[in-house]
């Protein structure tokens, strides 16, 4: 059997990915603040503000695109080293870009007789004296702007593994009930019945299997649907004729990408709160459709009438545990809607349809 | 030894069946799906023993031993249950006979030769730990050898005389024997002591009056009786009537 496909995890960086937008944004910001504070500060020198604030502005934009730039190129370089020495090394750069480009800038201002006229009035006489303390401010720029990335990139890892931690004691819960269930009714069909508490044992198995699929695991909505489908017939097995699930699922796409269990707990759920507390039974009904690019799946089962069905606590765990797998495979774009009427519970699953990759899982 | 299986799953109750047989010394007179399968057996074949689920469809394994209870001559009862945390730290706690499934045979067999009777009081612990309604949703009323529910719902009130408790209710009237001090504490949500000797439904009172004597009575909705409020239970009665209106 071939281990579950994984995502590959992003090397362990504190630094954003400076070739995308968000950074460069950021970036901007930082940029255009300390333009604007020296401007402030050099007020009582300069007659015009904003011609001030406007050459400053340029000429340290030139400065912080250029060490986006070289931030984006090393980005996979600096990941690989311990962080300390990252952010030395990419402080070291910084400061060659601010150097470099305080040089051209110098260069062109002295050769090219450019007419610089207002912005020219900032730079020194002394060549030596200028590059200087410009390499010190943008030392203490860039240091400051990387504790902010690093503390920035920890603040959200560690909500990212508070959250994955979460998960894995959700996914965890096994229902022992249905564990211990299931036991009884394969060992009481080894006496009667061994070639059914075969198929039993060897479903249970299945299930278990999928059970221990990581929350990032992706699958194809073929396999999900296969999962609920073995659950069917464990219960099947146990609660007879009481037990009908009717699947209407023929608009949906097989091959879509789904996180694993999230079709499966609903039908559990369905059978746990709804079928089991009814004396003669019920029907559960799957419904799935294609609905432009979003996928829908309804799972719709009678209860008690006088049965507080949302509030239970089991139930409201198991929809919690979906919603976050949906959240983290899809952010903001699927969610779980949930409704209790006429001694009907009914939860929906709404997600975008995102075509499978080759499925590499082995089930 | 006599013996009723009660579980609504048919591969457990045949599991028990092939242990008890292979246990022998002991004869299964009955196998019921249901709680009120299992009372209406219980009253009919007398059974030593109930094998008894505890999680079950309609009424739960613990209301039905509540109720065999009042039979005359009420069986021992067993506990069986796949998982339940708190119904098994109860069981312990309260030292009553359980078995988790799968059932291992020599516990089954060691379990059948300690059955005993459980009386009510530890039934109620025991769902009081376990968390489980301990409210009844019906009353159990014995008819000679025959049980009889009925529905909570259905109950118009309890008037007590000497020795037992009349229950009238949609479907006539019938005996029980309970302590109206102990129904007023478990229906004390949906029923009002008006009297020392009485019980009524709160939804049942269709209106409270005063007599020429001072005394008040309350009319009951559907069957028409009027009942003797109390000095003691008026104002508590008002507060409550206003309180709903």
């Amino acid at each position: 059997m071939r281990m579950p496909e994984q995502r590959s995890p992003t090397p362990a960086s504190f630094l954003p990915d400076f070739c995308a937008a968000p950074a460069v944004l950021v970036v901007v910001l930082i940029v255009e603040l300390v333009a604007l504070t020296m401007t402030i500060a050099r007020q009582s020198l300069q007659q015009n503000f904003w011609v001030d604030l406007a050459a400053t502005s340029l000429f340290l934009l030139w400065i912080g695109l250029g060490c986006a730039a070289v931030l984006c190129r090393s980005r996979a370089w600096l990941a690989s080293m311990p962080p300390g020495r990252a952010a030395a090394i990419a402080i070291a750069m910084l400061v060659a870009v601010v150097g470099i480009v305080s040089e051209l800038v110098y260069q062109a201002g002295r050769l090219g007789r450019f007419d610089l006229s207002a912005a020219m009035n900032v730079f020194p006489t002394d060549h030596a004296g200028f590059l200087l303390r410009n390499m010190a401010v943008g030392f203490i720029v860039s240091a400051l702007a990387l504790r902010y990335f690093y503390v920035t990139a920890e603040w959200k890892r560690s909500v990212e593994m508070e959250a994955l931690a979460r998960i894995h004691a959700l996914q965890a819960r096994i229902r022992p009930h249905f564990l211990f269930n299931s036991m009884n009714t394969i060992a009481s069909l080894t006496r009667t019945d061994p070639a059914r508490a075969e198929q039993a044992i060897e479903d249970l198995a299945d299930l278990f299997r999928a059970s221990l699929h990581d929350a990032h695991t992706q699958i194809s909505l073929k396999e999900e649907i296969e999962i609920a489908r073995t659950h069917e017939r464990i219960e099947q097995l146990r609660l007879g004729n009481r037990l009908r699930v009717e699947w209407e699922i023929d608009g949906l796409p097989l091959r879509a990408q789904v996180p694993c269990l999230i079709v499966q707990p609903l039908l559990e759920n369905a059978v746990y709160h709804g079928i089991e507390m009814l004396p003669t039974g019920g029907t559960i009904h799957i419904r799935g459709e294609l609905v432009q690019d979003r996928i829908e799946i309804e799972v719709r089962n009678p209860v008690l009438a006088q049965q507080g069905y949302r509030e239970r606590e089991g139930n409201r765990m198991a929809l919690e545990n979906i919603r976050q797998r949906l959240e983290l495979a899809w952010p903001g774009r699927a969610w779980v809607e949930t409704a209790q009427s006429d001694g009907e519970f009914r939860a929906k699953l709404i997600f975008p349809f995102t075509e499978s990759r080759p499925s590499v899982i082995g089930l | 030894m006599k013996i009723l299986i009660v579980d609504d799953e048919p591969p457990a109750r045949e599991r028990l069946r092939s242990l008890l047989a292979e246990i022998g010394d002991c004869e299964i007179i009955g196998e019921a799906s249901n709680g009120e399968e299992a009372l209406e057996l219980c009253s009919q074949l007398k059974p030593d023993v109930v094998l008894l689920d505890v999680r079950m469809p309609g009424i739960s394994g613990l209301e039905v031993a509540r109720h065999i209870d009042s039979l005359a001559d009420p069986p021992a009862v067993i506990f069986t249950t796949a998982y339940d945390q708190y119904a098994v730290e109860a069981f312990e706690t309260e030292a009553v006979g359980y078995l988790l499934k799968p059932v291992r045979k020599e516990k089954l067999a060691h379990a059948l030769r300690h059955a005993a009777r459980i009386p009510p009081s530890r039934l109620t612990r025991i769902a009081e730990s376990a968390g489980f309604e301990q409210r009844r949703e019906r009353i159990c009323a014995r008819l000679g050898d025959q049980l009889r529910l009925i529905p909570v719902e259905d109950i118009y009130y309890f008037l007590a005389d000497q020795k037992y408790i009349t229950v009238r209710h949609k479907g006539g009237e019938d005996l029980i024997d309970e302590s109206l001090k102990s129904l007023a504490e478990e229906f004390s949500n949906d029923f009002i002591r008006i009297h020392r000797n009485a019980l009524v439904a709160e939804k049942q009172i269709s209106a409270v009056e005063r007599t020429e004597d001072g005394q008040y009575v309350v009319r009951v909705r559907d069957c028409g009786a009027v009942l003797q409020v109390s000095r003691r239970h008026a104002a508590e009665l008002l507060r409550r009537i206003r309180g709903e209106s």
